[in-house]
């Protein structure tokens, strides 16, 4: 029979990396937040709270925080109203369901990186598809990403690209757990293909639109990849996404005290969010069976 | 399944590959030649691939993915199915507490331990080594949380016999629990590979030599510093992208089913 300390044996080695790679670094970020540090210099001088004060003074943070915010909460919206639509037809277990579901789903495990260089010739300027179809309908070159005002709904277009399939695959299985019933009673009730839409399926699947929505919101403050591949932040700041803004700090700046203070107030901002989500679902999701 | 409509089928086909025509066509343009390409004209070649792998590396750059991603997915999903044993099968003081602490790690945003794990692997020499590219990829709270969910739904008669036979812990989870659990297990084993094959800005600051540069890297690289003849040479660059996606593709078009089951169960249950 398994003796008293086997059980920690199994969740040691775990548990030490766990606590390796990510707790210890939530308190090295604190710290390093209230210090000056350049990587490189023998001391780390104490500067109390001046790194926040610093970057809450700033217009680079504010500008970061905006675009983002509005990256985030643009997008997950239209892409969660896409994919249930998209969804709810797709349901059905033919071979054209099942081919679309494919189609969806690949760029979803598809590299980021390539699907950030595929889009940059997509939208390049001179030789790229998007302004080659505007020609041939008779419109005028695009800068796309070269705009400020274009180039952040280009990479909301290229994020939604990428991550509608895996929305779609978890809505399909979210309607795959209704019961087929309430749709037989809706039908009864004489109600057309809208109205089912609106008054069963919607209200249903909310668990599975919460998921996704927290998910989703959590995952876009994080963006980083497509930023660093296809603007760099620019044109003059239109995408610097917070953990693009992060890593220049801390790794083409040099300035570790600054670059903590942002990653602190980044985990302070998803944790709120991750705690408005516990709030809201504890709440109102418990539609489930 | 049922097979519908012929006109159906062929319109789901015609939008399925309307919506991965750029990813579809940058594979096209990977074998073209790029003068040809830029003049209008279509001219097959396969220089690219041999000019991606000869002078810049994509060889390299493949080996170093299939080594990072790999050991990251069988030393990662290890110790996550050892620890999703104990805590699916044993009561012990503290075990909450650190099932809590696993679980945790799904809400915390990786960004935060950017800086620190950055320092701690310079402390220890380990940048710019495999070592430090895998290390802090290990740990995955949601493999260990998934895992142990699936285990919890094994009859505990399974282990009690094999007890009784006089089988060790290890010998349980290694002849009972992982046979039964290995339908997840291999799902779980895909995610992890695809999640680190496409991970991008942890090798970005763990690694300065070229020797170690993963596919990600050594693709963005090729993409920001390898203007070819006024511009970018984006056939070149797109034979680059294909190999950085073709193991994935190849892999998700054999196993979509197993992907699909374990990413919805995670978010499903």
């Amino acid at each position: 029979m398994p003796r008293k300390f086997t059980p920690y044996l199994f969740v040691l080695p775990l548990i030490a990396f766990i606590v390796v790679f990510t707790y210890i670094p939530i308190l090295t970020s604190l710290n390093l937040s209230v210090r000056e540090w350049d990587f490189l210099s023998p001391d780390k001088p104490f500067v109390g709270f001046e790194n926040y004060r610093l970057l809450l003074d700033s217009h680079e943070f504010w500008n970061s925080l905006r675009v983002t915010a509005i990256f985030a909460f643009v997008s997950v919206p239209i892409r969660l109203v896409l994919a249930l639509l998209i969804a709810s037809f797709l349901v059905r277990e033919t071979l054209s369901a099942r081919i679309l579901r494919g189609a969806l789903f690949l760029p979803f495990v598809t590299s980021t990186v390539s699907i950030a260089v595929i889009f940059s010739w997509v939208f390049s300027t001179d030789y790229g598809m998007a302004n080659a179809l505007l020609r041939a309908i008779g419109g005028e070159k695009v800068p796309w990403l070269q705009d400020p005002a274009i180039a952040l709904w280009v990479l909301i277009l290229v994020n939604t690209w990428k991550q509608l399939g895996y929305d779609v695959i978890i809505y399909i299985a979210g309607l795959q757990a209704i019961s087929n019933e309430l749709y037989d009673a809706a039908a009864v009730d004489g109600g057309g293909r809208l109205h089912v839409f609106r008054r069963v399926t919607v209200p249903l699947v909310m668990p599975t639109t919460y998921f996704l929505l927290v998910i989703s919101v959590i995952e876009a403050f994080q963006i980083f990849t497509i930023v660093n591949v296809m603007t760099h932040g620019g044109p003059a700041g239109a995408t610097d996404m917070l953990v693009n803004m992060l890593y220049r700090t801390g790794f083409t700046l040099f300035d570790i005290g600054k670059g903590s203070a942002l990653a602190v107030l980044l985990f302070a901002i998803l944790i709120t969010l991750a705690w408005i989500k516990a709030r809201v679902i504890g709440r109102k999701v418990h539609y489930e069976a | 399944m049922k097979p519908d409509n012929p006109l159906v089928t062929g319109l789901a086909l015609v939008a399925g590959l309307i919506f991965l025509s750029p990813a579809l066509y940058s594979i096209w343009m990977s074998f073209q030649a790029a003068d040809a390409f830029y003049a209008g004209k279509l001219k097959f070649t396969l220089d690219n691939y041999a000019l991606a792998i000869g002078q810049y590396h994509f060889a390299r750059y493949l080996l170093n993915s299939i080594i990072v991603s790999g050991l990251v997915t069988v030393i990662g999903i290890t110790l996550s199915t050892m620890a999703a044993y104990a805590f699916a099968r044993y009561e012990f003081p503290g075990g909450n507490f650190l099932f809590g602490a696993v679980i945790a790690t799904l809400m915390i945003p990786s960004h935060i331990s950017l800086i620190p794990n950055y320092l701690t692997l310079a402390k220890v020499d380990l940048l710019d080594t495999y070592a430090g590219l895998i290390l802090p990829a290990i740990s995955n709270g949601f493999a260990a949380f998934f895992l142990r969910q699936y285990i919890r739904g094994i009859p505990r008669a399974l282990d009690e016999a094999a007890y009784m036979d006089g089988a060790r812990p290890w010998q349980v989870l290694w002849r009972v629990i992982v046979p039964i659990a290995k339908p997840a297990i291999l799902s779980m084993g895909l995610y992890v590979f695809i999640t680190e094959w496409n991970n991008y800005i942890w090798p970005l600051v763990a690694v300065g030599k070229e020797d170690l540069y993963t596919l990600q890297i050594g693709l963005a690289r090729l993409y920001r510093l390898n203007p070819g003849e006024g511009g970018i040479d984006w056939p070149l660059v797109m034979a680059a992208s294909t190999i950085t996606i073709l193991p994935v593709l190849i892999g998700f078009v054999l196993i979509e089913r197993h992907l699909v089951r374990g990413i919805t169960m995670g978010a499903v249950k």
